[in-house]
């Protein structure tokens, strides 16, 4: 069965900003597959920063990755067209479904639901598919999205009310970077040696932006001590 | 859409804060203010909560006071906001949005170090503000887009507090998004 590892813009990000991105390569090596950057995706790592002298560099890098072949625009999952449509839908009904003091609530932007849409399309043309993403919020809205509600809830002190269910996101799968670390690390594609490199790069993950509790860290930590 | 009541009440107690270089009051006011823009998400929510966080943050860093364009910087700042709570009150939005752009506006006008420091702190408030918005449940890009900043300032700056901690935002078990992940390079 094909593969494909949908990459949103935070995990790539999360890669860079700990100077990981040559573990892309590595990974994609023994990945049977292909890794996905959509258009959307692309112009939050790679078209955006371009433009801000203090991510320029970063952005290069990113960019190397796409130029090299390393991660890929869809091609044959689908038309650019198809995804922007999916897209827009996926926009609008998640930037519809939460309701606060009368209000819809925009949750997610187009790079998150480019994934979402990139995923429901490749397991629609039989591809197995997993969205690498460490943002919170669009992780939830597949996963749990009444644990969602109930966090709106608690930060807006207000009543959040859900005008519809995301059923059409129970079956995504979602891994972080943090999981990759992981797979690089008990893979053997980790050069480091001395001290908790495993420890070191979970913890790395989490102060870029991966949304990844210490117990999370520990449990992982735990894993792999008993693989 | 701002509640206009709401707003009003903010920006006068803003206004005493001030004068009684109240910090933690101030503080206290732009976190309020977070709970409309995270729900409205509207450029004038999301200024106010910036303006009153940077209100606190030049307050509190006391050698700003040493710089010669001090004195008029913060009458000026003050003055913005006088004007709108004026507009506001006669129900004049473009006047008060006006009124909140010029404040940064005002910034450019300012020379050397003391600008630079200004311009620092708008974007240092604007980044905390994101991160406080992504911890009340909008994406991060989402959030970035509002903020004017890029998803990578506000992943480092959100790496950096407690957002990840919270239990409800653990949607699935560890072991089965190592099962996962495995399968997937399996």
């Amino acid at each position: 069965m094909e593969k494909r590892l949908i990459f949103d813009s935070s995990s790539i990000i999360n890669f860079s900003m700990n100077g990981l991105t040559d573990l892309f390569v590595k990974l994609k090596n023994i990945f049977n597959g292909k890794f996905i950057m959509t258009s959307e995706v692309k112009y939050e790592t790679i078209d955006r920063p371009l433009q801000i002298k203090k991510f320029e560099l970063a952005a290069l890098k990113i960019k190397k990755l796409l130029d090299d072949g390393i991660f890929e625009p869809p091609s044959k999952e689908c038309s650019q067209l198809e995804i922007k449509n999916e897209t827009a839908k996926i926009l609008n009904y998640a930037n519809n479904s939460l309701t606060a003091r009368g209000e819809f609530i925009h949750l997610i932007d187009r790079g998150e639901a480019s994934c979402i849409a990139m995923d429901i399309m490749c397991r629609k043309a039989g591809i197995k598919s997993v969205i690498v993403i460490d943002e919170r919020t669009t992780r939830m809205l597949g996963e749990k999205p009444e644990n969602l509600r109930k966090l709106l809830e608690s930060k807006l002190h207000t009543s959040v009310e859900m005008k519809h269910d995301f059923e059409f996101m129970k079956d995504i799968t979602f891994i972080r970077s943090s999981e990759l670390v992981y797979i690089a690390w008990r893979k053997n594609l980790i050069e480091l040696k001395g001290g908790d490199v495993l420890d070191a790069l979970l913890y790395a993950t989490k102060f870029k932006g991966n949304s990844i509790s210490r117990q999370e860290i520990e449990e992982i930590k735990r894993i792999g001590r008993a693989s | 859409m701002i509640e206009k009541e709401h707003v009003l009440n903010v920006l006068k107690e803003v206004k005493k804060a001030v004068e009684n270089n109240d910090l933690i009051k101030l503080k206290d006011m732009s976190n309020q203010t977070l709970h409309s823009a995270s729900i409205y998400q509207d450029a004038d929510n999301i200024a106010i909560a910036v303006i009153i966080y940077v209100l606190s943050k030049i307050l509190e860093r006391t050698k700003y006071r040493n710089y010669p364009n001090w004195p008029s910087f913060l009458s000026a700042f003050m003055h913005h906001i006088d004007k709108a709570v004026e507009y506001l009150e006669k129900d004049n939005l473009p006047l008060f949005e006006k009124e909140l752009k010029l404040i940064r506006k005002d910034v450019n006008h300012l020379s050397g170090g003391f600008k630079k420091d200004i311009q620092d702190v708008f974007q240092k408030a604007s980044i905390n503000k994101a991160s406080r918005i992504y911890e009340h449940g909008i994406s991060i890009e989402k959030t970035s887009k509002l903020l004017g900043i890029s998803i990578f300032e506000l992943a480092e700056y959100a790496g950096g507090t407690g957002v990840s901690e919270v239990d409800i935002g653990i949607s699935i078990p560890v072991k089965t998004r190592i099962k996962n992940a495995l399968e997937m390079f399996d």
